[in-house]
C-alpha cells in the first residue's frame, strides 16, 4: 500500500470532523473519495495533504509511518492536492504559479524566469494542456484555473494526487479533459484520491471506492462490483428514487416572455425550464441580463404581458425577477449576519414602517420561513455562515420566497452541495412552482436537469438552439449543446 | 461569552484599577474631565462604527473636523448667531462625509484611498479658508457645549448619549441600519438582493459626517477657539476604539456600545497614564499595544468558533 490511514480522528473544538477515518491507497489506481457534506471528506484529505494534522491514527505513507505538520512536508513526501477552489495568484502567470513557492533562483535569489517558463511549456506539452504558459491566470476562466492547479500538482512530481470536486465548475468537455488527465497519470503508475458529488463520474473514473458518512468510513470496496443504488445507500441511508421525482405541474398564464437576439422563449406559471449548454455558451450571462446585472443591448422583455425595463437587480426584483446565483459564497449570502437578515434581504419594505423595522412582523415571517424550510438551525439568529451548504443554499432561495418572486433564476443551484440537499433543493423549486412561480434553471448536470425540468432550452454560442421536451435524452441535448462548438 | 464581554471587563478593570492606584482618579472633577475629553472622539467613533459596519473607511474624519470647526467658528466670528454657527459646522461635516460616500460608491473608488485623498483636500482647504490662523474670539455662550453642565452632569455626555441612542436604533431598528450591515457582510450579495447599495452606502458616509461636525463644535467649545491644524490624528484614535469595540475591518460587525466602551477604555488609558506619571510618549505605544491585542482576541474567537 502507498497510503494506509487507520483510526484518523479530527475535532475542530467541539464538533467532531472525523471519528473514525481508514483509508487505503495503491499505485496506479483511482481511488474515490464518497459521502455527503460534512461526511469528513475534506477533513480527511486535508489530513493526508499536511494542512491539518489529526487528533489520533495512524498514517502509513510507504510503509512508514508518517505525520506531516505543514503541506510542504506532503509535498517532499510525494503528495500533491488539487484544490476545490482556486489557490492562485491572479496577478501571476502560469508558469510563475506552477512554480510558486519554489522558484529557481540563484545564490543571491535573483528567480530565474526562462527555467520556469521552458519547465511548464514542456510540461503542457506532455500532458496536453490547453493552457499557455505566459497566460496570466487573471485573465483565465474557472475551468483554465483548475487546470493550473492539477498542473501545478503534477509539476511536484506527485507519487499521489488528490483532487478535491475538480470538476465542480466545468462543463462537460471540460470534465472529460480531467478525466483524460487523471486516467493518464494514473497510468503512469500514480495513485488518484478523487473526490466527487458527481454520479456520473464514478463510473468514468473510480478504481476502488471508500464511503464516508458522518464522520466514519463505512464501506470500502472495488468500484465496478458495486451498484450505484448501493453506493448512495452506504452515503446516505436512502434509495436513488426517493431523492428524484417530480410531477409536472399543469402550466398557468406567462410570467415572463423573453424577446433577445437569437434568445426568444417565454416561462409560464408552474413551470421549471431547464437551461443546458456548455460552459461559454452563455447561460450564466442570460440570467444576469435578465436580472440587470448585465445591460440589454436591443430586445424586450415582458413580465405578466407587461414590457419591462431592467437596469439593475433592483429594476428586476421590483419586476418579480430574482436570481439565485451561481457562486452562492460570493453574491448570495451575508455570511457573518444572521440567517434571520439573510432571509428578509429583499423584502425590508414589507417588514418596515418609515423606515423603522417591525421587529413582530419580521419574527412571525422567518419562523414561518424556517418551518417550511425544515432549516437545520438551532435558531434564526445563528449566523448564515455556519451552515451546510446545502441549508445555506436554502437560506438564500428563502430570500426570494419570502419577498414573493414569480420568475426566479437558478443558476447551477445544486452545486457543491451533497445529495439529500439537492433533493430538498428540488422539493423547494417544485414548491415554488406550485405555489404559482415560474424557473428557469441552469445546470450543467444533465441527469438533474433531466429530471427536474418540464422542458430543457438548449444554448451554444449565446443563441438558444434547441427547446426539448421532459423526456429527452442526455445525448439529444449534448447533439444541440455541442455541435461545432470544437473551437 | 467570556470573550464578547472582555472589552466591558477590560473597561471595568481599568475603572477598578485606577480607582485604587491613584487617590485623584475617582473624583467628580477628573471623572468629567475624562467625559469631556473622550466625548469628541466617541461621537465621531459613533459615525465611523456605521461606516466600518458597511464595510467602509474614513480616513478624513480628523481633516473633516478641522474644516467643519473652522466654517462654524468663522460664521460665528463674523457676529452669525451660535446656533446658526453650530449648523453651518453640522452642514459642513454633512457635505464632507456625503463627498467621501458619493465618490467611494457611485464612482467605485476604493475608500481607503478616497478618504486618504479628502484628508488632504478638507486639511486643505481649512488651511486655506482661514490663510492658516484660528480663529480666536468665540462668543460667550457658545462654550456651554462643550464646557457647560446639566443636572450636575457634564452637558456633552448628553449630547454623546443622545448620540448614542439615536445611532443604536438606527443600526438596530431601521431599514438602513440592517442594510449597512448587509453591504458590509457581502456587498455583492446586498446588490443581487436588489439593495440600492450605493445611496445606502452614501448615506451612511453622510451620517458620519453629521456627527464628524458635531464633535469639532465641541472641539471648538471646549478649546474656544476654531483651529485649521485640529483633529490631526483622531482618524487613527476614533477607528481604533470602534475596532477595539468589536468593530470589524472587513465590514458587517460593529455595534454602538460596544464603540462607546472602546472610546472610554482610551480615555480611561490616556487618563490613567496622566495620573500615574506615565510619559505622553509611552502612552501612545500602549494605546497602540491594546489595539492590536484586542483584533487578535476578537480573531481568536472567531477562528474557535469557525472551524
Amino acid at each position: 500500500m502507498l497510503l494506509q490511514l487507520q483510526n484518523v480522528q479530527k475535532r475542530f473544538g467541539g464538533v467532531v470532523a472525523l471519528r473514525r477515518g481508514d483509508l487505503s491507497v495503491q499505485r496506479g489506481e483511482v481511488h474515490l473519495l464518497l459521502g455527503e457534506n460534512g461526511a469528513g471528506k475534506s477533513t480527511l484529505m486535508r489530513i493526508v495533504a499536511g494542512m491539518i494534522t489529526a487528533d489520533d491514527g495512524e498514517m502509513q505513507w510507504q510503509g512508514r509511518p508518517v505525520r506531516f505538520r505543514a503541506p510542504v512536508e506532503a509535498q517532499r513526501a510525494g503528495i500533491g492536492m488539487v484544490h476545490q477552489e482556486s489557490l492562485l495568484a491572479p496577478h501571476f502567470t502560469v508558469a510563475e504559479n506552477i512554480f510558486l513557492g519554489r522558484e529557481q533562483s540563484n545564490a543571491i535569489g535573483w528567480i530565474n524566469r526562462r527555467r520556469g517558463l521552458e519547465q511548464t511549456r514542456r510540461l503542457i506539452e506532455e500532458h496536453r494542456f490547453p493552457l499557455q504558459a505566459e497566460w496570466r491566470v487573471e485573465k483565465l476562466s474557472p475551468a483554465q484555473r483548475q487546470l493550473v492547479e492539477i498542473c501545478r500538482a503534477v509539476a511536484h512530481g506527485a507519487d499521489l494526487l488528490i483532487f478535491d470536486e475538480p470538476t465542480s465548475a466545468l462543463s462537460d468537455a471540460e470534465s472529460q479533459e480531467v478525466f483524460r488527465l487523471v486516467r493518464t497519470l494514473r497510468d503512469r503508475g500514480a495513485a488518484i484520491i478523487y473526490i466527487t458529488h458527481r454520479m456520473e463520474e464514478l463510473r468514468a473514473l473510480g478504481d476502488r471506492v471508500t464511503v464516508l458518512r458522518d464522520g466514519e468510513t463505512v464501506w470500502t470496496g472495488e468500484m465496478r462490483e458495486t451498484s450505484t443504488p448501493d453506493l448512495i445507500r452506504h452515503m446516505v441511508g436512502r434509495s436513488f428514487e426517493a431523492i428524484y421525482n417530480r410531477e409536472p405541474v399543469t402550466p398557468g398564464p406567462e410570467l415572463l416572455r423573453v424577446d433577445l437576439p437569437g434568445i426568444a422563449f417565454s416561462l409560464r406559471a408552474g413551470e421549471i425550464v431547464g437551461l443546458a449548454g456548455l460552459i461559454g455558451a452563455g447561460r450564466t450571462e442570460l440570467c444576469r441580463a435578465l436580472f440587470g446585472i448585465d445591460p440589454i443591448k436591443s430586445g424586450r422583455l415582458f413580465v405578466e404581458d407587461r414590457e419591462v425595463k431592467i437596469r439593475s437587480p433592483r429594476d428586476a426584483v421590483r419586476a418579480g425577477i430574482a436570481l439565485v446565483p451561481e457562486d452562492r459564497q460570493r453574491a448570495g449570502l451575508a455570511a457573518s449576519l444572521p440567517i434571520a437578515n439573510n432571509m428578509m434581504l429583499a423584502s425590508m419594505d414589507r417588514i418596515s414602517r418609515f423606515g423603522f423595522v417591525q421587529h413582530s412582523a419580521e419574527r412571525a415571517l422567518v419562523a414561518a420561513q424556517s418551518e417550511r424550510l425544515a432549516l437545520k438551525a438551532a435558531s434564526p439568529r445563528q449566523l448564515a455562515g455556519r451552515l451546510s451548504g446545502g441549508n445555506q443554499q436554502k437560506v438564500v432561495i428563502s430570500k426570494w420566497v419570502v419577498r414573493g418572486a414569480r420568475v426566479i433564476l437558478f443558476d447551477e443551484p445544486t452545486r457543491g452541495i451533497d445529495i439529500a440537499a439537492k433533493a430538498e433543493v428540488f422539493r423547494l423549486m417544485d414548491e415554488l412552482v406550485r405555489s404559482g412561480a415560474a424557473i428557469l434553471m441552469v445546470s450543467s448536470e444533465l441527469p438533474e436537469l433531466l429530471q427536474v425540468a418540464d422542458r430543457i432550452l438548449v444554448m451554444r454560442a449565446g443563441c438558444i438552439r434547441a427547446e426539448l421536451p421532459r423526456h429527452t435524452t442526455q445525448e439529444e441535448i449534448l447533439r444541440h449543446a455541442a455541435l461545432d462548438s470544437s473551437s | 461569552m467570556i470573550q464578547r464581554l472582555l472589552p466591558f471587563l477590560t473597561l471595568a478593570l481599568l475603572f477598578v484599577g485606577l480607582s485604587l492606584a491613584s487617590p485623584h482618579f475617582l473624583t467628580p472633577t477628573n471623572i468629567s474631565a475624562v467625559v469631556r475629553q473622550t466625548a469628541v472622539i466617541n461621537i465621531m467613533a459613533l459615525g465611523m462604527t456605521m461606516i466600518i459596519i458597511a464595510g467602509g473607511i474614513d480616513l478624513s474624519v480628523g481633516s473633516m473636523l478641522a474644516l467643519s470647526g473652522m466654517m462654524g467658528s468663522m460664521a460665528m466670528d463674523r457676529g452669525w448667531p451660535i446656533p446658526a454657527g453650530i449648523l453651518i459646522g453640522l452642514a459642513t461635516g454633512l457635505a464632507c462625509g456625503f463627498a467621501n460616500g458619493f465618490i467611494s460608491s457611485r464612482l467605485r473608488i476604493n475608500p481607503f484611498i478616497v478618504t486618504l485623498g479628502t484628508l488632504g483636500i478638507y486639511r486643505g482647504i481649512a488651511l486655506i479658508a482661514s490663510s492658516g490662523l484660528p480663529v480666536q474670539a468665540l462668543p460667550k455662550g457658545f462654550s456651554f457645549l462643550g464646557e457647560g453642565s446639566l443636572l450636575g452632569v457634564p452637558f456633552v455626555l448628553w449630547v454623546l448619549l443622545l448620540c448614542g441612542v439615536a445611532v443604536h436604533v438606527l443600526l438596530e431598528h431601521t431599514r438602513m441600519g440592517r442594510y449597512a450591515y448587509a453591504i458590509g457582510s457581502n456587498p455583492e450579495a446586498a446588490f443581487y438582493a436588489g439593495i440600492p447599495v450605493a445611496f445606502h452606502t452614501t448615506a451612511v458616509y453622510a451620517v458620519g459626517g453629521l456627527l464628524t461636525g458635531l464633535a469639532a463644535m465641541i472641539e471648538c467649545s471646549r478649546l474656544n477657539t476654531g483651529q485649521p491644524t485640529a483633529g490631526q490624528g483622531y482618524e487613527l484614535q476614533t477607528i481604533a476604539a470602534v475596532v477595539i469595540g468589536g468593530g470589524s475591518l472587513r465590514g458587517g460587525e460593529g455595534s454602538v456600545i460596544g464603540t462607546l466602551i472602546g472610546a472610554f477604555i482610551m480615555g480611561l488609558l490616556a487618563n490613567g497614564s496622566d495620573l500615574l506619571g506615565i510619559s505622553p510618549y509611552l502612552q501612545q505605544a500602549i494605546i497602540g499595544a491594546v489595539i492590536i491585542l484586542a483584533v487578535l482576541l476578537d480573531e481568536f474567537r472567531k477562528r474557535r468558533t469557525a472551524g
